[in-house]
């Protein structure tokens, strides 16, 4: 029969089923028999009788087969009720096994709830980044962004960006979409007075609408009809949660009127709670593009919807369900090279179309999936990869330490055996203690998930992903999938190990004869352990570097001294040289402030904005060849403000008035793509075309990087007083940290500003930081997952080799009695530890190696093989491979001879 | 008299857990219970009553045991259970209201 065990399952069940019919004739015989004796008894015949007992009893097949079916559910209700009674009495021997060892508990739960709670952490943001589709969007995976590539000298560049007239090209130039429209977010005033606030709010075609299962829970949608590019509606839908934090959930709100930015909206509806369009977060409310657009200037004389000259958003749409992506991309692609030869007729200066080769795409939505994903959401990837390393070790500890207490249990198991408990039971006894285990676990991770996670979001992460809410159903199911997959992982172990128990053997041994495992599985989870520590660990010291390189790098100006003072007319009617003098009282307003240094005029920022414009120098034909330097204008006091170093010349002062001759200071890289070779101080060029009064060079400027941290712009600076713009910026250096004087600065120029007009502070290190957010993510979470890693492979090694050294004082005994030195054993042992230890560390820095490919793209000027952070990592390792076995080492070493010997 | 009364399922319930109100009996005794202190009048098929017996038991109103019968024959007694007494006085209070209720109707003529 062992043979076939699903032979022998169907002969129980058979046998069930026979028993339960059996028992149902027996009844029934018992009752018919009776009956007819009693009728006999009462003067009928045999015959008569029998007839008499089946009139009274009615259809006796019939009923056979209901009091049968009836039985086999209620014998099928008691098996169930057995099972769980047997359940229940296993949890609670697991859970009475526990209370009794709470250390050895304790140890199990707080290294699963580290290993689960890094999971968790991770899988919420990689579950962000890479799989959950927007909330109530209809078919994602129909949906997706809208990308026009097209080449540049040679070299494609994948733009999604684009103008109002390319979008309309695309949507009346394609038939393979159903909806299509631009979507972007801006921060945006809402209110008046001292009540304005700054709030995201969503812009986007009425389009966009049908791409969404939503409902407006009040009011209406806004449509085509009143967003039509010649005459919008200002009208506003308010996301759920603005109407519930502004208005109380009133139902009067519809009619109301806004200030949104320079405009005044009606709200015409209440989007439906959940639905926050294509962003992160609810923002405050929904408007159309034309809306949004309505006070946008016209480029070279055409209006915002009219030209090509003017791309700030960018596109999403959904293909037809008949439409497959690759004719929908082709459909693109045409409508794209359609609309680019409109461009050409209108500027034939243009790349001709056969070099700029442009085509179209749909990427999809989410950005770490699409073309260009940000290097944070790289980074996260990996991490979440990372943190299933984390988990590896985790289990891999407390497998070795629930194999420790099985060898331990081993009489007990053998007992158990030998008292007739069947092998099944035990391993299901087994599987429950290791998931109770893993719950408990799960449950102490999911306590590290929601405070550390919190922590992690809000530190690291936009701060828009840092709102999302914890312990949804995704992140929940997670955990418990986790939970299951360690409790049987964990789990599997002891009950091979207590399978091949043999009963007789065991109990026959002392605790001593009972053989020594130096088992291949603890000693091969041991290796595995050390290894993905040194992974992570040369991880971390990569990141490290490069988060360290970065800090180091010159910007060309004290980023985090910088405060940014941006103006916000809000529609006030002031001409230009009303803002000019408006300007430069806020300038000299700053300068009386106490925690303010300098303050200069500026029309741009650094990782904020750029300006270019047309540039002729005497003897080179087309400067836009060579590459396109940037323009800076302010005050005398520019560079001072921005700690810009001057190299040689003078600085733009005071001296250079309206009327002095123009003159400029640029800067090394500019200097180097013009004038290669020579000095270019009292060079000359013009801009704005070719007749304009020549500027002369009369100082350099150190190099800056305002884009990017690894290229410097090409740059040179004019004085406002010779070459004046409308509008630009304020740049205050302060005294202490930029960050801690915004608000105080702030309050200090608010009041000078007219009307409904505000002015905003923000730090430029703020801007700067989502440039070095990917290794800061990086490096913190690598170096917490790695110390992780670290901390619980030496705990992984101490108890294995603590355990080993209790299993063998007997043998550490006749050794100290033959003469052995506590130096010669704590050498023998310590030696043990390394050599696990050893091979791991070199299988580990293996795969370091191996892994640097794609760690490559991550890092900040290290090589991914950096000898330096190799070493280190290997170094630690060794030494905390020492220490843990040091400590049971020298236990072993004052083991007294005649006592070790006489034991059991 | 009625001779072929439509017994409600719970009336049929209520006459079991009453017939087994004084001890363990078996589905026979159970049914001559039944026929002789109604005098006969209720005609109730006894494979009805069986069903009633094995669904209360699956319920757990009834326990089940095989045991010996008066002429030491193999038989299946049926006994009340904690629940079953308590199930048998529910529906006795039910059943007594509604029949004095219709009998109050009945008498207002």
């Amino acid at each position: 029969m062992r043979r076939f065990p699903g032979l022998r399952r169907l002969m129980r069940i058979d046998r069930g089923a026979r028993d339960v019919d059996r028992a149902v004739n027996d009844e029934l015989q018992f009752h018919f028999d009776m009956a007819v004796r009693d009728l006999m008894n009462s003067g009928l015949t045999p015959d008569e009788a029998r007839r008499e007992a089946e009139r009274r009893f009615g259809d006796v097949q019939r009923t056979r087969e209901r009091l049968a079916t009836i039985d086999r559910a209620r014998a099928g209700k008691q098996r169930r009720a057995e099972w769980w009674s047997a359940f229940a009495q296993d949890v609670r021997y697991a859970l009475r096994g526990l209370r009794l060892k709470p250390g050895f508990a304790a140890a199990v739960i707080v290294t699963l709830g580290l290993g689960i709670g890094a999971n968790a952490t991770m899988f919420g943001i990689v579950d962000r980044l890479l799989f959950r589709p927007p909330n109530l969007l209809i078919a994602p995976d129909r949906a997706g962004r809208i990308y026009i590539p097209q080449a540049y000298r040679g070299k494609e560049s994948l733009n999604s960006f684009l103008s109002y007239r390319r979008f309309l090209d695309l949507k009346r130039g394609t038939t393979s979409f159903d909806a299509m429209s631009p979507y972007y977010s801006r921060r945006m005033a809402i209110g008046v007075g001292n009540a304005t606030r700054q709030m995201d709010v969503s812009v986007f075609d009425a389009d966009l609408w049908k791409m969404f299962d939503a409902r407006p829970v009040l009011g209406r949608f806004f449509t085509d009809a009143e967003s039509t590019p010649e005459d919008p509606q200002l009208v506003v839908v308010l996301s759920y949660a603005y109407w519930q934090t502004q208005y109380g959930g009133r139902n009067d709100v519809l009619g109301e009127s806004i200030d949104i930015g320079v405009g005044k909206y009606t709200v015409i509806g209440v989007a439906p709670e959940g639905f926050t369009a294509l962003s992160p977060n609810a923002p405050m409310g929904f408007i159309s593009t034309a809306a949004h657009s309505h006070d946008r200037a016209s480029t070279r004389g055409r209006p915002w919807y009219d030209t090509y000259n003017s791309q700030w958003f960018e596109a999403v749409a959904r293909r037809k369900a008949t439409v497959s992506q690759a004719a929908a991309d082709a459909d693109l692609t045409r409508a794209h090279v359609e609309s680019y030869r409109r461009q050409l007729d209108e500027q034939p200066s243009l790349t001709p179309t056969e070099q700029a080769r442009p085509r179209g795409f749909l990427a999809p939505l989410l950005d770490a999936r699409g073309p260009t994903p940000s290097k944070e959401s790289k980074v996260a990837t990996w991490l979440g990869a990372v943190s299933i390393i984390v988990l590896l070790i985790a289990c891999a500890n407390v497998i070795n330490l629930l194999l420790a207490r099985a060898m331990r249990r081993r009489r007990e198991i053998a007992v158990r055996l030998a008292l007739g408990v069947s092998h099944g039971r035990l391993i299901m006894q087994l599987l429950i203690e290791s998931t109770v285990l893993a719950v408990a676990g799960a449950a102490s991770g999911l306590m590290i998930a929601y405070w550390g996670g919190a922590v992690i979001r809000r530190a690291l992460l936009d701060e828009q992903a840092a709102r999302q809410s914890l312990g949804d159903i995704r992140q929940i199911a997670f955990i418990g999938l986790v939970a299951g997959f360690v409790g049987l992982l964990t789990g599997l172990a002891p009950v091979f190990q207590a399978r091949r128990t043999d009963i007789s053997g065991t109990l026959k041994a002392g605790v001593r004869e009972g053989v020594v495992y130096r088992s291949r599985l603890r000693s091969g989870l041991l290796i595995m352990q050390a290894a993905l520590s040194v992974l992570l660990l040369v991880g971390a010291g990569l990141f490290v570097r490069s988060l360290r390189n970065v800090n180091d790098v010159r910007l060309g100006y004290d980023a985090d001294r910088l405060l940014i003072v941006a103006t916000d007319w809000r529609g006030m009617q002031l001409d230009t040289i009303q803002k000019q003098a408006l300007l430069e009282r806020i300038r000299e307003r700053a300068l009386t402030l106490p925690n303010v240094e300098n303050a200069t005029r500026s029309l741009t920022m650094p990782f904020y904005s750029n300006w270019t414009i047309d540039l002729h120098v005497p003897g080179i034909d087309t400067v836009a060849k060579l590459g396109t330097p940037s323009l800076q204008v302010g005050s005398p006091s520019l560079l001072a403000t921005f700690g810009t170093r001057l190299i040689r010349g003078r600085d733009i002062t005071a001296d250079d008035r309206a009327e002095s001759p123009r003159v400029a200071v640029i800067n090394e890289s500019m200097g180097k793509l013009l004038w290669p070779g020579q000095d270019p101080i009292g060079k000359t060029f013009r801009v704005n075309g070719d007749t304009t009064p020549p500027i002369t060079i009369v100082g350099v400027a150190e190099d800056l990087r305002r884009q990017n941290l690894t290229d410097p712009n090409p740059f040179y600076y004019l004085p406002i007083t010779q070459f004046r713009f409308s509008d630009d910026f304020i740049a205050v250096r302060t005294r202490g940290p930029a960050a801690d004087a915004a608000e105080a600065v702030r309050r200090g120029l608010q009041p000078l500003m007219p009307g409904v007009s505000f002015v905003t502070t923000v730090p430029v290190s703020k801007l700067f930081a989502g440039n070095t957010r990917s290794w800061r993510l990086g490096a913190t979470m690598f170096t917490v997952f790695g110390l992780l890693a670290l901390v619980l492979a030496a705990i992984g090694l101490y108890s294995v080799i603590a355990y080993n050294v209790t299993q063998r004082m007997h043998e550490m005994g006749v050794r100290v009695a033959l003469g052995a030195q506590a130096r010669d054993v704590i050498r023998l042992i310590v030696r043990e530890g390394l050599a696990v230890v050893l091979p791991g560390a070199a299988l580990g820095a293996i795969a370091a190696l191996a892994a640097s490919r794609w760690m490559q793209p991550l890092l900040f000027q290290v090589s991914p093989r950096d000898p330096a952070v190799v070493t280190t990592v290997l170094a630690t390792l060794i030494v905390v491979a020492v220490v843990a076995s040091w400590v049971p080492a020298t236990r072993a070493a004052r083991v007294d001879p005649s006592e070790a010997l006489r034991a059991d | 008299m009625p001779t072929d009364l439509d017994l409600l399922q719970g009336t049929l319930d209520l006459l079991v857990l009453k017939a087994l109100q004084w001890g363990p009996r078996h589905g026979y005794a159970v049914a001559s219970w039944i026929r002789t202190t109604t005098d006969e009048r209720l005609q109730i098929e006894e494979g009805a009553l069986y069903t009633s017996l094995h669904r209360m038991e699956k319920r757990g109103w009834l326990e089940a045991e095989w045991g010996l019968s008066e002429n030491n024959r193999r038989a299946r007694y049926y006994q009340l259970t904690a629940a079953g007494r308590k199930q048998l006085g529910a529906k006795a209070t039910i059943w007594t209201e509604y029949a004095s209720a219709v009998f109050k109707v009945l008498e207002t003529t």
